[in-house]
């Protein structure tokens, strides 16, 4: 029955995959043309980004983390921030606040053109502003951005006079970022339900194709001539095209810029910065993202964090430096504060407070009153275990080094930190209901404002609506400085209180602040003129070209 | 002819019960798994919606009711043939549906061609052979079927992609970058069909009818091809519900893995987002493609063993699976 073998099979199926393959080669390595030349004119940019893709593209409707590279190229905003994080005219091109920080009068940048052709006006801004707070919106972050927002006025066709229902100094901040960024009245007005598939801005790009789960694609708008303060150039911009595709795999999205599949890459994966930083072929580029960094939340409603001391005996208990290098190889900045030095308002001088000094802790945690210990080590006070449950979704694994590196710091103190794995709802849900003792976040925002958000007695969950004061801490001169700092109406003065409300978080210790999340920005060395948002700390691509 | 007509018609009538439970079991799953659901739609880690928002959302999509007339109004709608608007895309069931339906098919399509062909081939060229190719063979279907798909995936990825830069690691745009995640989602397929297959084709070629056409002097290819094959593919067609769940579901990785569009990915971020209406309606086409192809799959045994025509239908998919 045995007949002869066939080891000819085999090599006619590999011939049909060298077959398959020799078909296959996608060019265009990464040529790095050192040309310091003008900047040329055309061409399409390919950017890779990560996989956290919007589900709509209407900036009011977004809070996802890559709103602003997605839709800044088709949005612009009423106000852009440089990188000190001064606030420079751009579709207003001026503006007054009221004595009281209630009455906000813009005036308006004229002969500004949606790519519609409806004309930019005061209308226009009323419509936006109307738009965000719309509940049919379901604006997830807009609307909460500009909860003050009472009601406006046209007082002409380029002056819009906007009224708030309490001082906000923020304000003015948070209109400069793109999750607040203008979009076409006329859409807005005829065809509300099409900005989410079909946005319509202002900005330099135009929108083309959206490809879900895959890319979108952008072509140049002819007619723009009213680009932000900082760009270094003006009219329209350079590159025919962009696209921007979304790559989740850490290893796709950086070998795509190694094979020359696409031309940039945002979130560079931390453990190949150095890499791309030693490749001839390729640049980078970062910068530190403003608002909130990310930290270790605890819950200062409940036992054991209710008390502030064991709060900061856990601090020092943790070599901040340590967990953020080892789990971002080296890219990171461990957070100096309860703000990123690139929020405005951040208060200098404040990082020797939080160091690492584990007999500090063992002296402030028998303070505390939890002398005596166990057998596993673990301290105890009347009997009881100095435990914390910490919530984990597991979803980024970094979060959960994290985690595990601070539990073996606390340990060392005598803390026992028991990490719960939970679902991201289940997480959400019960931190909101003040139902954990740890758990980590950030948030990303332009202002100091951030403060209030996190930390304000008025933003704690309650029964008619969620809060974001994660800790739930309730101080009253923390309250005090951050009401009065949304009250104030000079600069100087707001300074000074962001200031006393960041020291007086030293002293409450409600959260173990981090790092300062960064944009890691690879390229292609042929790729010139990236530009940054600093509103949000994400490229832009209205000053760029492919030489 | 009446005994086929009969198989047809309970066929749809009990895909009708499962498209229903299908329906029942998605509905309970998103409903009962904790989490509240107008957090889970506009809220998020990055998120601060309003009080008026949450307020809107829970009016909108009815939130507030009970949850067997959130059931009932959902399975109202889909009677009626509406799958409705997904609360995160903000565009039709449909609609979202469509625009991914396209890219998975692509890839199934192309998965399930190599895979049959691999296994086919495979089978045909090692069954009954010298030890060493039998075992060469079986080691790499058992070594291939027990990769994780996703595992696979990124070493295709490494080889042939960073590594010999012959294919594109990402997208969907044409031939080109449908071969890997072709390849990652296929081979596992292969693996296990081929093993059925050849375990079959061996024991098909000791029946007499084989010995006695190799008797009436046929080469060993055109017995195996002409005699053998058809005999054993029907253990791979009672397989159908296997490989086609097999593709639906690596779909979900694949494309992740490999930045596609498709309904796997679709799926994922709906169940994320208890976006009740996209789960349903893709939890809808995945049983009924499932009903279609049993369907079809009860037809073929009809065309393959002609004795079950005039059978009663019931007893028409025992009495074949009695005999493979």
């Amino acid at each position: 029955m045995r007949t002869t073998s066939r080891p000819l099979l085999a090599a006619v199926l590999s011939l049909a995959l060298v077959a398959l393959t020799a078909c296959g080669g996608t060019g265009d390595t990464a040529g790095a043309t050192a040309s310091s030349g003008p900047p040329v004119k055309g061409g399409t940019l390919v950017v890779g980004e990560n996989g956290d893709e919007p589900a709509c593209l209407d900036p009011h409707q977004l809070s996802a983390t890559n709103t602003t590279v997605v839709t800044r190229p088709i949005f612009d905003s009423l106000l852009w921030q440089d990188a000190s994080g001064k606030l420079h005219p751009w579709l207003a091109s001026s503006w007054a606040v009221s004595e009281d920080g209630l009455t906000y009068t813009f005036e308006l940048r004229e002969g500004v053109k949606f790519h519609d052709g409806a004309p930019w006006n005061a209308d226009g801004l009323k419509a936006n502003l109307e738009h965000m707070r719309d509940p049919a919106t379901k604006s997830p972050l807009a609307a909460s951005y500009i909860a003050p927002y009472e009601d406006s006025e046209v007082v002409d066709e380029n002056t819009l006079k906007v009224r708030l229902s309490s001082p906000y100094s923020a304000f003015l901040n948070v209109l400069a970022q793109s999750y607040l960024a203008m979009v076409s009245p006329k859409q807005i007005k005829e065809a509300p339900a099409s900005v989410c598939e079909k946005p319509i801005g202002s900005g330099p790009f135009v929108f083309g194709a959206w490809a879900k789960g895959q890319s979108i694609t952008y072509r140049r708008n002819p007619g723009y001539a009213w680009g932000p303060p900082g760009a270094a150039h003006t009219g329209p911009a350079y590159l025919d095209g962009l696209e921007i595709r979304f790559l989740g795999e850490d290893s796709t999205r950086y070998n795509a810029l190694l094979s020359g599949e696409v031309n940039v890459i945002d979130n560079t994966p931390p453990s190949n910065v150095e890499e791309v930083k030693a490749n001839p072929d390729l640049g980078f580029s970062t910068v530190d993202r403003p608002g909130h960094p990310f930290s270790i939340w605890r819950n200062t409603s409940r036992a054991p964090f209710a008390d502030p001391k064991v709060r900061t005996a856990f601090t020092f208990a943790v070599d901040r430096a340590a967990i953020v290098n080892s789990v971002s190889f080296g890219q990171w900045k461990p957070a100096t504060g309860f703000v990123t030095p690139s929020t405005p308002d951040y208060a200098d001088g404040l990082s020797e407070k939080i160091a690492y000094d584990p007999a500090e802790a063992n002296r402030l945690l028998d303070e505390a009153g939890w002398t005596a210990k166990d057998a596993d080590g673990i301290r105890t006070k009347d009997g009881k275990r100095l435990t914390a449950v910490a919530l984990d979704t597991g979803a980024v694994p970094q979060n959960t080094q994290i985690l595990v590196q601070a539990q073996a710091a606390a340990a060392k103190a005598g803390i026992e930190i028991k990490i719960e794995n939970v679902t991201a709802q289940v997480s959400a849900d019960r931190t909101a209901a003040g139902d954990f003792d740890i758990s980590v976040g950030i948030w990303t925002t332009n202002t100091a404002d951030v403060l209030w958000i996190q930390y304000s007695s008025h933003n704690i969950t309650t029964t008619e609506r969620r809060g974001q004061n994660t800790t739930r801490l309730q101080d009253a001169d923390l309250d005090e400085f951050l009401d009065q700092a949304r009250a104030a109406t000079d600069e100087t003065a707001r300074a000074e209180l962001y200031t006393k409300a960041q020291a007086r978080l030293i002293e409450l210790a409600p959260a173990i602040p981090l790092y300062n999340r960064p944009s890691l920005v690879s390229f292609q060395k042929k790729v010139r003129g990236l530009g940054w948002d600093h509103a949000y700390g994400a490229v832009g691509f209205y000053d760029t070209w492919i030489g | 002819m009446h005994g086929a007509l009969r198989l047809v018609g309970w066929r749809l009538l009990t895909g009708l019960g499962v498209l229903w439970g299908a329906a029942t079991l998605a509905f309970l799953v998103l409903h009962l798994t904790p989490g509240d659901q107008a957090q889970a739609i506009v809220g998020g880690e990055n998120a601060a919606p309003t009080p008026e928002v949450i307020a809107q959302v829970t009016r909108e999509y009815r939130l507030d009711e009970p949850w067997y007339v959130q059931y009932l109004l959902h399975l109202g709608r889909v009677v009626r043939g509406d799958l409705g608007t997904s609360y995160r895309l903000h565009t039709p069931v449909t609609q979202a549906i469509g625009e991914q339906a396209g890219a998975t098919l692509e890839l199934a399509a192309a998965a399930a061609v190599v895979a049959l062909a691999l296994s086919v081939v495979v089978a045909l060229a090692s069954a009954k052979r010298r030890r060493w190719v039998r075992g060469l063979a079986s080691g790499s279907e058992l070594v291939i079927a027990s990769i994780p798909s996703f595992w696979l995936g990124i070493l295709l990825l490494t080889v042939f992609s960073f590594g010999l830069r012959l294919f594109p690691a990402t997208g969907s745009h044409g031939f080109q970058s449908l071969v890997l995640p072709a390849l990652a989602l296929a081979l596992p397929i292969a693996g296990v069909l081929g093993h059925v297959l050849r375990e079959a084709l061996e024991e098909v070629l000791e029946e007499p009818f084989v010995i006695s056409a190799r008797t009436r002097g046929q080469g060993d290819m055109a017995v195996r091809l002409r005699h053998a094959l058809r005999h054993a593919l029907v253990p791979l067609i009672t397989m159908t519900g296997y490989w086609v769940g097999a593709l639906l579901g690596g779909a979900v990785i694949t494309e992740t893995l490999f930045t596609r569009q498709g309904i796997g990915r679709l799926l994922l971020g709906a169940v994320n987002a208890k976006d009740l209406p996209v789960v349903l309606g893709v939890v809808l086409l995945s049983a009924g493609i499932y009903v279609l192809v049993n369907l079809l799959v009860d037809l073929l045994y009809l065309v393959i063993d002609p004795r079950l025509r005039d059978a009663p239908a019931p007893a028409a998919r025992t009495a074949v699976e009695g005999s493979a």
